[in-house]
C-alpha cells in the first residue's frame, strides 16, 4: 500500500514535470528559451520514473532495464543541448563564439579600431 | 490499467504541444521540439514496459535512447552545416 502511494506520487511528479516542460517548449519565443524547458523533461522526470520503477519492483531485471535507458537519457541530454546551442550560434553568427569570443569578427573589428580611439583627442 | 500505463498516456498527451512546435515553428524550434520528444519517448516506452510487466520490452527504450542520442547529434550537425 505504501509502495503504491509512493509510486503514484513519483509518477504524478514526473508527469507534471513533463507537462510543464511541454508548455514551456510550446510557449517560449526563442529556441534558446525553449531549450531550457527540455532539461527538466530530460533530467528530472527520468529520475522520478526510475525511482518509481525501483520502488515498485525493487532490484530486478525491470529496474535494470529502466535505469539503463533513463540514465542514458539523463547523461546524453546536456551534450545534446550543448550541441544544439552551438549549432544555433553557428547559424546565427557564423561562429559559435558569437560576439564574445576571442576570434569572432566583432572582436577583431574592435581590436582593429582600438588604436584609433586611443589617438583620438579627449 | 496500472499507474505506469496512465503516466505513459499522460506523457503522450504532453507531447502534443511539442509536436505543434515542430510542425509550426522555425527550424531551430523544431530541433528543440524533437529533443523534447526523444526524451519523453524513452520514458513512455519504459513506463509501458513496466506497466505491461514485460521484461523483454525494456530493451526497446534502451536501444531507443542510444539511437535517438545519435540521431539528435546528426540532426544538429546537419543544422549547423547544411540547413
Amino acid at each position: 500500500m505504501v509502495r503504491e502511494v509512493i509510486t503514484d506520487a513519483l509518477l504524478a511528479l514526473a508527469v507534471l514535470t513533463v507537462a510543464a516542460s511541454a508548455l514551456g517548449v510550446a510557449i517560449m519565443r526563442t529556441p534558446y528559451a525553449r531549450l531550457h524547458y527540455v532539461t527538466p523533461a530530460a533530467v528530472v522526470a527520468p529520475v522520478l520514473v526510475a525511482l518509481a520503477v525501483f520502488v515498485t519492483e525493487g532490484l530486478n531485471v525491470y529496474t535494470g532495464g529502466a535505469v539503463i535507458a533513463l540514465v542514458f537519457v539523463i547523461a546524453s541530454a546536456p551534450f545534446l543541448s550543448h550541441a544544439t546551442i552551438r549549432a544555433m550560434r553557428v547559424r546565427e553568427h557564423g561562429d559559435w563564439r558569437g560576439s564574445g569570443g576571442p576570434e569572432s569578427p566583432d572582436r577583431q573589428e574592435k581590436r582593429d579600431r582600438r588604436p584609433e580611439t586611443q589617438d583620438a583627442p579627449r | 490499467m496500472t499507474a505506469f500505463v496512465v503516466a505513459a498516456i499522460a506523457m503522450l498527451v504532453a507531447m502534443v504541444p511539442a509536436g505543434i512546435t515542430i510542425a509550426r515553428g522555425a527550424l531551430a524550434d523544431a530541433v528543440v521540439g524533437f529533443e523534447f520528444l526523444t526524451s519523453v519517448a524513452v520514458m513512455v516506452f519504459a513506463l509501458l514496459a513496466e506497466g505491461f510487466q514485460r521484461s523483454s520490452l525494456f530493451e526497446f527504450p534502451v536501444i531507443l535512447a542510444v539511437l535517438l542520442f545519435g540521431s539528435g547529434l546528426v540532426f544538429v550537425r546537419a543544422l549547423e552545416r547544411w540547413l
